[in-house]
C-alpha cells in the first residue's frame, strides 16, 4: 500500500458561509499530529536515504582519490530541491573529512572532484569525476530510488465537498467501500481479479490498512477494456460484486470463513442486471458484458418506462411522490426520467460518470459530476436538480489525476471515487461526502 | 409550441432556483438589502461556474469507428527487418504490435509487465527461465496460444535457446548455456512478437487487431478482435496507409483525412504542446534514437587521436538549435540520460584547442588526409548535419568531404535504442553500429550501474563511434482521437499508449466527413 497523499481534501467554502464548529480543540491538535506524522515521516526517511547515499559516494571517492586536499564541485541536474542539495553536499564533505579527503580551493588542491547529482527515470544517479594531476580521471557512481511525487491540491467554492483518501495501489481499482465488521473497520477494494479485504491497524495513528484476505474473482469471459465493477454491501450477507457478465456474492453462513462465489456464462446475452441504487430491491439495469455501458434495458422499469438510451451511469433523485432519474447516455446527452416522460437535456454536457449522494443540505440529494481540468487533473462538483434543470451546488474538489470510477456508496450518503494519478499512474480510492455549510 | 413554452418555463424556474439556492445559503430569515446584494453577486458568480462545469465534463471511452493512420515506410512484407532504418523500424514495430503480443512488456522505467505470460521466474544464474502463459488466449485463426505453439515460434526466432513446453502447467521454459539476465527485456522487443504466418505471409497473432486486408506497400486494414484477451479495442478498425511522406501526412491531418500521423520532432520544439493544428495532440517520446558518426573498418582515420580530435571539433549545440530546431539533446555517450542517469560523465563540449593538440601528434598527419563522410540520403536532415560536421572539422584542421560516392571513411548513422532496459539498448546499439558486443559484467552480483557504465565506456574507447545526439520520435493525432497519451517509448506497444486504447469522439459522423 502506498503512502496517503493527504488524509482529507475539501473544496473551499464560499466566503459568507459560517464555519462549522464541531471540531474540538483537542481534535484539532490530534489532527495536526496526524498530519505531521503523515507528511513529515516520508520526508525524514527520504532525507536519511540522501545522507546514506552521500556517505556511500564519499567512501567511493575517498577510495579512488586517497587522502589529500581536493576541490569539490557539486552540480545538481536532478529534481532535488536546493535544501536537499545542501544536505547532500554537507554529508559528502563530512564523510570525506572522516575518510581523510579534505576539501580546499582549486589552487591549493592536488585534484578535483566533480559531483553531478543527476537522475534517470528510475533512480537518482550521482556521479563523481575524480581528476588527479592532468591525466588521471576516475569515476564513481551511486544511485538511490526516486520517490513518487505529487502535491495535494484544493480548489475553491459552495457547499462543502469532502474527499477522504482511502487507499492507493498500482493495480486498477474498480470500486472501494468501507464496512464495519467485528474487530473493527474493513476496507474492501475491488479490482479485476479479486476483492481485497483490509483491516485498519488499530495501533497506527494514521489510517493504515493491513491486508487481511483476498477473495479471487473467477470468470470465464474476457472483461472489456474499460472495465467497470461495483461493490455493494448487503444485509443478509457481506457484499455483492457486479462485473460485466459476472456476478459474485459472499457466503452468508455465520461463523464460516468468508468466501466469494461468482457466476458467469459464455452466453454473451446472459447477464445479471446491476442495481442502480444501493437498495437491493430498486431499479436495475443490464450492463453490456463486452462494453463499458448499460444497454438501457431496465428491470424493473421506472414507472411506465422500461427502456432508456444506452447509458454509462445513473443517479436517482427522490421526490415527494416519485423519483427523478438522471441518465448519462452513451451519446453524451443527459436524460431526466420521471416514470412518465424521458426528457432530453440538450446542452448539458455532464460526461459519463454521475453519482447521487444523500445529504441534509439543499434538496437532500446532490449529483456528483466529474469535470476535466488542465494537465489531467479532474475535479468533482455537486449539482442539484431542484426542478428540471441542474444548478451547480458546490465548487469542485480536485484530484491529481483522472477520475476513472464513481459509484454511490452502499449507504447512499457518500460516493467512492477512483482516481488515476497523473504522476505515478497509481490508483487512489476516495470517499466523497457532503457537508452542509450552514 | 408546447415544447417551447415548457423550455421558457424551465428557464424561469432555473433562474428562480439559482436565486433560491443563494438565499438559502445566506440566511434563514428575510434577506436584508446587503444580503440580497451579495445574493445577486453570488448568482452572477455561479453562472459562469455552471457554464464552465457543463463545458468540461469528462466522458468514458466510446466504441466504434475506423482510425486512419499514415506512415512513412512502404513495406512489402509485414515483418520487422533485422537492420531496418529507424523510420522503417518504428513503422513495422507499431504495426505489428497491433496484431501480436510479446511474452512480456517493459514499462518506461524498465519494469517488466505481463503480456502473453502472466508470471515468470529464473534461477539465480539466469540460465533457466520459466514463463506461465495466459490461459484461454487464441490466435486470430482460432488456434490456441498453447505452450507448444509459443515455444515453436520462439524457437524459430532463437535457435540457440533450448525451449520446452509444458501443457500441464501451461508454461514454457527457456534454457541457455550462458546467463540471460536481460531475457525479459529481449522478449519485450518487437522482434519477439509471437506471430504465426498464413500461406501469404500475413501475420496471425493474439493482439487487439487482426489483419483484414493487406496491400503490400500501400494499405493495411485491421479489424478489432472481439476475442482479444485484453478486451476488445474501442475502435472497430484501423486503416494504415503506407508510403506517405511527412509532408503528405501533415497535409492529410490538416484536411481531416487521417487521424494519426508521424511528425518530425523538431516541429514539436517549435510549438510545444501543439502541432500544426491547434486542436491536434502531439506525442513526443523520450530520446530513443542515437545520431552518431561511425568509422568504417578500413577508414583512413585509424589513429584514435585523429578520431578524438574530430569528436572535439564538432560543436553540437548549433546543430541542435538550428538544424534539429531544438529537438533532442547533445550526446557524448551511447545511452541517453533518462536510461542511465550518468550521461554527464561523457561530456560533449567542443574543444578546438585540444583537438589541435591531438592532431599535431596523430599519425599519419591529419593534413595529408581527406576523409569521406557518407550519410543516409533518405534522412532529410542527414545531409545538412553532415555538412555542418565537415565545416567544424575543417575549422579544426581535418579535411572531411561529404559524399555518397567512393569509399566511406565515416558514416553519419541514426540508430534505434529499442528498449528502456539500458543493457539491452546498449547491446542493440553495438549491433547496429557494427561494434563488438559489450562484455558481460565481470561479477553478476556486482553493481549494475557501474557494470553498465564500464560496458558503455569500453564501446567508446578508441573512438570507433562518436555519439552526436539523442533524438525523440513524434506522432500527432487529430482532435477526434481520444485517450491519446504521449508515448514515451515511441513504439505504441504499452497498454496505455497503444492504439487499442484510443477511441474516436464522434465515430458516427465519420462516414459523412470522409
Amino acid at each position: 500500500m502506498s503512502r496517503p497523499p493527504s488524509a482529507t481534501r475539501y473544496n473551499l467554502r464560499i466566503p459568507h458561509m459560517r464555519a462549522r464548529t464541531s471540531i474540538s480543540l483537542r481534535a484539532g491538535w490530534l489532527t495536526s499530529f496526524i498530519l505531521a506524522v503523515v507528511f513529515l515521516a516520508p520526508s525524514l526517511l527520504f532525507a536519511s536515504s540522501l545522507g546514506d547515499t552521500a556517505r556511500q559516494l564519499a567512501h567511493k571517492i575517498a577510495t579512488d582519490a586517497g587522502p589529500g586536499a581536493f576541490a569539490l564541485e557539486v552540480t545538481n541536474r536532478s529534481s532535488l530541491d536546493d535544501k536537499s542539495v545542501r544536505e547532500v553536499r554537507s554529508a559528502l564533505e563530512t564523510e570525506l573529512q572522516v575518510e581523510g579527503v579534505h576539501t580546499s580551493k582549486a589552487e591549493q588542491a592536488m585534484g578535483t572532484v566533480e559531483v553531478v547529482l543527476s537522475e534517470s527515470l528510475r533512480e537518482y544517479v550521482w556521479t563523481a569525476s575524480i581528476v588527479i594531476g592532468s591525466d588521471e580521471r576516475k569515476i564513481a557512481l551511486v544511485s538511490l530510488p526516486r520517490p513518487p511525487t505529487g502535491a495535494p491540491f484544493a480548489a475553491a467554492m459552495p457547499i462543502v465537498l469532502k474527499a477522504t483518501f482511502l487507499f492507493a495501489q498500482e493495480q486498477p481499482i474498480l470500486d472501494a467501500t468501507l464496512v464495519e465488521m467485528p474487530g473493527g473497520s474493513r476496507l474492501l477494494v475491488l479490482n479485476d481479479a479479486m476483492v481485497a479485504l483490509f483491516r485498519q491497524q488499530a495501533s497506527s495513528p494514521t489510517p493504515r490498512w493491513e491486508l487481511e484476505t483476498t477473495l479471487p474473482i473467477s470468470h470465464s469471459r474476457t472483461f472489456p477494456r474499460d472495465l467497470r465493477g461495483r461493490l455493494l454491501l448487503r444485509r443478509d450477507h457481506l457484499f455483492d460484486v457486479y462485473l460485466p457478465g459476472t456476478f459474485c456474492r459472499t457466503s452468508s453462513i455465520a461463523g464460516a470463513p468468508l468466501t466469494l462465489t461468482c457466476n458467469d456464462s459464455n452466453d454473451p446475452t446472459y447477464n445479471d442486471p446491476w442495481p442502480l441504487t444501493p437498495e437491493d430491491n430498486g431499479v436495475r439495469a443490464f450492463f453490456a458484458s463486452s462494453r463499458n455501458f448499460f444497454t438501457g434495458a431496465l428491470s424493473p422499469g421506472i414507472g411506465k418506462i422500461s427502456t432508456v438510451p444506452s447509458f454509462y451511469s445513473a443517479a436517482a433523485l427522490p421526490r415527494a411522490n416519485y423519483t427523478l432519474w438522471a441518465f448519462a447516455a452513451v451519446d453524451g446527452s443527459l436524460h431526466l426520467v420521471d416514470g412518465v416522460t424521458d426528457q432530453l437535456l440538450r446542452g448539458v454536457k455532464w460526461g459519463s460518470d454521475l453519482a447521487a449522494i444523500r445529504s441534509s443540505c439543499g434538496t437532500g440529494t446532490q449529483i456528483l459530476v466529474p469535470e476535466s481540468g488542465d494537465s489531467e487533473r479532474d475535479g468533482l462538483r455537486a449539482f442539484e436538480v431542484p426542478d428540471r434543470d441542474p444548478v451547480v451546488a458546490s465548487s469542485a474538489v480536485e484530484f491529481d489525476g483522472r477520475i476513472v470510477a464513481l459509484w454511490q456508496d452502499s449507504g447512499g450518503a457518500s460516493a467512492a471515487a477512483v482516481v488515476r494519478r497523473k504522476d505515478t499512474g497509481w490508483y487512489e480510492a476516495y470517499r466523497v461526502s457532503i457537508s452542509c455549510s450552514n | 409550441m408546447r415544447h417551447i413554452a415548457y423550455r421558457f418555463l424551465a428557464a424561469i424556474r432555473s433562474a428562480r432556483v439559482g436565486t433560491t439556492a443563494c438565499v438559502g445559503t445566506a440566511a434563514l430569515g428575510r434577506p436584508s438589502r446587503a444580503q440580497l446584494g451579495s445574493c445577486l453577486l453570488c448568482a452572477v458568480a455561479i453562472t459562469p461556474l455552471i457554464l464552465s462545469a457543463l463545458a468540461t465534463a469528462e466522458t468514458r471511452p466510446r466504441y466504434g469507428g475506423t482510425l486512419c493512420v499514415m506512415l512513412q515506410s512502404a513495406p512489402e512484407t509485414l515483418e520487422l527487418p533485422p537492420n531496418a532504418a529507424p523510420a522503417d523500424y518504428w513503422d513495422a514495430a507499431r504495426t505489428l504490435a497491433l496484431v501480436g503480443d510479446t511474452l512480456v512488456k517493459l514499462d518506461v522505467q524498465d519494469h517488466p509487465q505481463p503480456a502473453l505470460a502472466v508470471a515468470w521466474q529464473s534461477d539465480p544464474s539466469a540460465r533457466h527461465w520459466q514463463f506461465t502463459l495466459r490461459r484461454g488466449v487464441k490466435f486470430h485463426d482460432g488456434s490456441p496460444a498453447s505452450p507448444a505453439s509459443v515455444a515453436q515460434i520462439l524457437g524459430a526466432l532463437h535457435p540457440g535457446w533450448n525451449i520446452r513446453a509444458s501443457a500441464e502447467s501451461l508454461s514454457i521454459s527457456i534454457d541457455s548455456e550462458t546467463p540471460m539476465p536481460a531475457l525479459l527485456a529481449e522478449l519485450a522487443l518487437p522482434r519477439n512478437l509471437l506471430l504465426k504466418r498464413n500461406a501469404n505471409g500475413v501475420p496471425i497473432g493474439t493482439g487487439s487487431f487482426l489483419v483484414a486486408e493487406w496491400q503490400p506497400g500501400k494499405l493495411l486494414k485491421l479489424a478489432a478482435s472481439e476475442e482479444s484477451w485484453a478486451g476488445r479495442p474501442f475502435v472497430d478498425a484501423v486503416e494504415i496507409e503506407f508510403g506517405k511522406s511527412l509532408h503528405d501526412q501533415a497535409i492529410a491531418l490538416e484536411l481531416d483525412k487521417t487521424d494519426v500521423i508521424e511528425t518530425a520532432p523538431q516541429a514539436v520544439s517549435e510549438s510545444p504542446g501543439h502541432g500544426a493544428s491547434s486542436s491536434s495532440s502531439l506525442s513526443v517520446s523520450l530520446p530513443v534514437e542515437l545520431l552518431a558518426l561511425v568509422f568504417s573498418a578500413n577508414s583512413k582515420a585509424q589513429d584514435p587521436r585523429l578520431r578524438e580530435a574530430l569528436a572535439l571539433a564538432i560543436d553540437r549545440k548549433p546543430i541542435q538549435s538550428v538544424l534539429l530546431k531544438g529537438a533532442g539533446e547533445p550526446a557524448a555517450g551511447i545511452l541517453p540520460n533518462w536510461m542511465t542517469g550518468y550521461s554527464a560523465i561523457f561530456s560533449a563540449p567542443a574543444n578546438p584547442q585540444r583537438a589541435g593538440a591531438l592532431l599535431a601528434d596523430s599519425r599519419p598527419p591529419a593534413l595529408k588526409l581527406s576523409l569521406n563522410l557518407s550519410y543516409d540520403p533518405r534522412d532529410p536532415q542527414a545531409k545538412l548535419i553532415a555538412e555542418r560536421i565537415a565545416l567544424n572539422a575543417r575549422e579544426a584542421g581535418i579535411t572531411v568531404q561529404v559524399s555518397l560516392s567512393g569509399a566511406e571513411d565515416i558514416r553519419l548513422v541514426r540508430i534505434v535504442l529499442p528498449s528502456p532496459d539500458p543493457a539491452t539498448s546498449l547491446s542493440e546499439a553495438a549491433r547496429q553500429l557494427g561494434l563488438s558486443q559489450p562484455a558481460p559484467p565481470a561479477t553478476p552480483a556486482g553493481n549494475p550501474l557501474e557494470d553498465l557504465y564500464q560496458a558503455e565506456r569500453s564501446l567508446l574507447n578508441g573512438y570507433a563511434v562518436i555519439p552526436l545526439f539523442h533524438l525523440p520520435v513524434a506522432c500527432e493525432a487529430s482532435a477526434r482521437v481520444r485517450n491519446w497519451a504521449p508515448d514515451p517509448l515511441g513504439d505504441w506497444s504499452m497498454s496505455r499508449f497503444s492504439l487499442s486504447d484510443v477511441w474516436l469522439a464522434d465515430p458516427r459522423s465519420e462516414t459523412g466527413s470522409r
